[in-house]
């Protein structure tokens, strides 16, 4: 939840706290609108400078030949479609990972949900010989899985003082044991550590084929995700009023992490460990729509996707030629709003 | 405890004959208590000295890979052979060793500071992010500028400084808060080792036995160079932390007190957290981010020897944890070769989730 999260002992109206529908189909139109035009300029930018009426024609042209056409339609297109699935599902499982623990620090990469992904991905290779996308998120899945359940009994039951930081505490230490974990699995072995050292950072480049292996699972994500809103609405009243309202509350809170797992899963699975997004996504959906699940889930599946798309493009002009990868470019945005975060008065004990 | 004792001297306040008398009785069982845990820490200083020559012995006699006569490892160790026996044990096992002993060491000194100003065990330097700081500065030198002459150590302490101050200035508002230190410095160690991260990326292939040293830790590939550097920093270090030992011990009395006593505590705060800075980034700047070791060395000397002289004896609690980890790194069945920051921070993190879990009733802070 939020930071100035609704006292249970008082809960709002809520029509009254609800965002208005019209407002809230605005505020989707928008996002949609930049959305579209982040689309627009990943396709369009890049270190090879390729002129817009040249774009245009290749779009135009599926079937065109030509060293352009090849970079569009098996680099740049591909990857927009990545960012924007994997931001997406980044972005929705921020959100629904806050609003579920009343965490306003809660992102599957600060919690170490995507290190176990990760983790379990480096076991597979490793002992089952897997290879493929596919195997990669059944791996992901359930490393991630286990991750937040251990990260959630652990970070409930801390003495730090206060649940948000018992639970980034938790993901942290969890983080670093599977990191050494990792580190210990590959480290005899120098092709897999290097190819690891490549995934770990984070990055879209050259993943063109993960895309259809992982956005079935994506999709399914986001579709489980959205109806969820209302749940999410409820939930956020306290237990005891969503109980009397006739919710119950176990299950609906099981199968809201559940959805959050998958599609953290399906994210690190395709693109390795991003760090930030989701908690960024979440909180600017949230400034943008209020309180109401129902307007702020889809809005930070937007702002997750082009926050994502955009960290790609600056990571790719920054340098003249090479580029920085996603992931850094989002621990370079994210890091500052976490710190600005962290420093909110009501968020830690004083 | 010392101001305790002081007040009641005899002779400070000379009350009734049987007040007196039991005043008296009881600083005699005070003193007596005292010298019990003095006797107590000696005894523990030297088992764990015992414990770190047989670790170094261990260390330099089994070495990992390469062979070498026993009959060579003494005069070799003091440079007197030549060849391949030379080159095992003074040029790679002593240097590796002493390494992480000192190391070890100050990075025990480093959170032994921090946990002593902030009283909470959780803020070490690698917690709040010093050791990320550290290991951006100094990886940043090695990759573009690695000729510079001890360019290595005076990024990372620049970068560490850097950092120290970041997460200092971004976690005041309105007195510092421990949990928001904690939190700042988490968020920053992340952009830290993203950074690093980074630039290893582009480093290449040729370049990941570097890159394992400067992001999980490793005392692979010490020289003579990086143990005399660890050495006069530690000596430093050490000689700093003495004579901050009275302005730490009036400020664990409460600033108020502290300031009584004729403490600067604003002062003594700045220089200690420089110095824990300084010298986690020292060490990080040789043997790169060892996890965890500034973290538990603390709380395992204050269960040694009680939490008012755990301060003394962290480095030696670091120096065994780090020269340790080393020896299982290079020779444990199975696992080894890995980089000794894969161990610490295996045995390391569980006992940090330990640390997150006790409960201890009433306690706030």
């Amino acid at each position: 939840m939020y930071a100035t999260s609704p006292p249970a002992t008082s809960p709002p109206p809520p029509p009254l706290a609800r965002t208005s529908s019209s407002r809230g189909t605005a505020l989707v139109v928008t996002a949609c609108a930049v959305l579209f035009l982040a689309v627009v300029a990943s396709i369009a930018l890049g270190s090879r400078d390729i002129s817009p009426p040249e774009v245009v024609r290749i779009l135009l042209h599926p079937d065109g030949t030509g060293y352009n056409s090849h970079v569009l339609w098996t680099e740049r297109i591909p990857r927009t479609l990545l960012g924007l699935t994997v931001g997406a599902a980044l972005g929705a499982s921020g959100l629904m990972m806050q609003a579920l623990t009343m965490n306003p620090l809660a992102d599957p990469g600060i919690l170490g949900v995507e290190q176990g992904a990760a983790m379990f991905v480096v076991l597979g290779i490793l002992f089952l010989d897997i290879t493929g996308v596919t195997g990669y998120f059944w791996l992901a899945l359930a490393g991630a899985g286990i991750t937040s359940a251990l990260v959630y009994l652990i970070g409930t039951r801390t003495n730090a003082g206060s649940s948000t930081l018992g639970l980034v505490l938790a993901g942290v230490a969890l983080a670093a044991v599977m990191s050494s974990l990792i580190t210990l699995l590959v480290v005899r072995d120098e092709a897999v550590y290097a190819h690891l050292r490549f995934w770990s950072v984070g990055q879209l480049t050259g993943r063109a084929k993960v895309l259809d292996e992982i956005l079935p699972f994506a999709v399914a994500g986001l579709l489980l995700a959205l109806p969820f809103g209302r749940t999410l609405n409820v939930l956020s009243m306290g237990e005891d009023a969503a109980r009397g309202l006739g919710v119950r509350v176990e299950r609906a809170q099981l199968l809201g992490a559940a959805v959050a797992v998958l599609l953290c899963a399906a994210a690190t699975a395709a693109v390795g460990p991003v760090a930030f997004v989701g908690l960024v996504a979440a909180h600017c959906a949230r400034m943008l729509a209020g309180a109401d699940h129902r307007w702020s889930l889809p809005l930070s599946m937007a702002c997750g996707a082009i926050l994502l798309i955009g960290a790609d493009i600056a990571g790719r002009l920054v340098l003249g030629h090479g580029e920085i990868q996603v992931g850094v470019m989002t621990a370079v945005v994210g890091t500052p709003f976490f710190v600005w975060l962290a420093r909110r008065r009501n968020l830690v004990r004083v | 405890m010392e101001l305790l004792i002081r007040s009641t001297a005899p002779g400070s306040t000379p009350g009734s004959a049987p007040a007196s008398a039991l005043r008296t009785a009881t600083l005699a069982r005070l003193l007596a208590d005292r010298r019990a845990r003095s006797r107590r820490t000696a005894l523990t200083v030297a088992v764990l000295t015992v414990l770190l020559l047989g670790l170094l012995a261990a260390s330099v006699l089994l070495g990992g890979v390469g062979r070498v006569d026993p009959a060579d490892v003494l005069p070799a160790a003091f440079g007197m052979r030549t060849g391949l026996a030379d080159y095992m044990i003074f040029r790679i096992r002593m240097p590796r060793a002493l390494s992480a002993l000192l190391s070890g060491a100050l990075f025990g000194l480093a959170g032994a500071l921090y946990q002593r100003l902030i009283r909470n065990p959780l803020a070490t330097p690698d917690i709040v992010g010093i050791s990320a700081g550290a290991g951006a500065g100094a990886a940043t030198v090695l990759l573009l500028a690695p000729a510079l002459p001890f360019g290595t150590p005076l990024a990372a302490v620049a970068g560490s400084l850097v950092l120290l101050g970041l997460v200092y200035a971004l976690s005041l508002r309105g007195g510092l808060n421990t949990y928001r230190l904690v939190l700042v410095g988490i968020g920053l160690s992340g952009v830290c080792t993203a950074y690093t991260n980074y630039l290893f990326s582009l480093a290449d292939q040729h370049s990941i036995a570097v890159a394992m040293r400067w992001l999980i830790g490793s005392v692979n590939g010490a020289d003579w160079t990086g143990v005399s550097t660890l050495a006069v920093g530690l000596a430093v270090c050490v000689l700093c932390a003495a004579r901050l030992g009275r302005p730490l011990g009036s400020m664990s009395l409460g600033d108020d007190l502290a300031t009584g006593l004729g403490t600067s505590v604003p002062a003594a705060r700045v220089a200690v957290l420089a110095l824990g800075a300084g010298a986690a980034a020292l060490a990080t700047s040789v043997v790169g981010p060892i996890g965890f070791v500034s973290l538990i060395s603390g709380p395992i000397a204050a269960r040694l020897v009680g939490a008012d002289r755990a301060f003394g004896l962290a480095p030696f609690v670091g120096a065994v944890l780090v020269l340790g980890a080393d020896v299982l790194a290079q020779n444990a069945p199975l696992i080894s070769p890995v980089p000794t920051g894969v161990l610490t921070a295996l045995l390391g993190a569980p006992y940090f989730v330990w640390l997150i879990l006790r409960r201890r009733p009433g306690a706030t802070s």
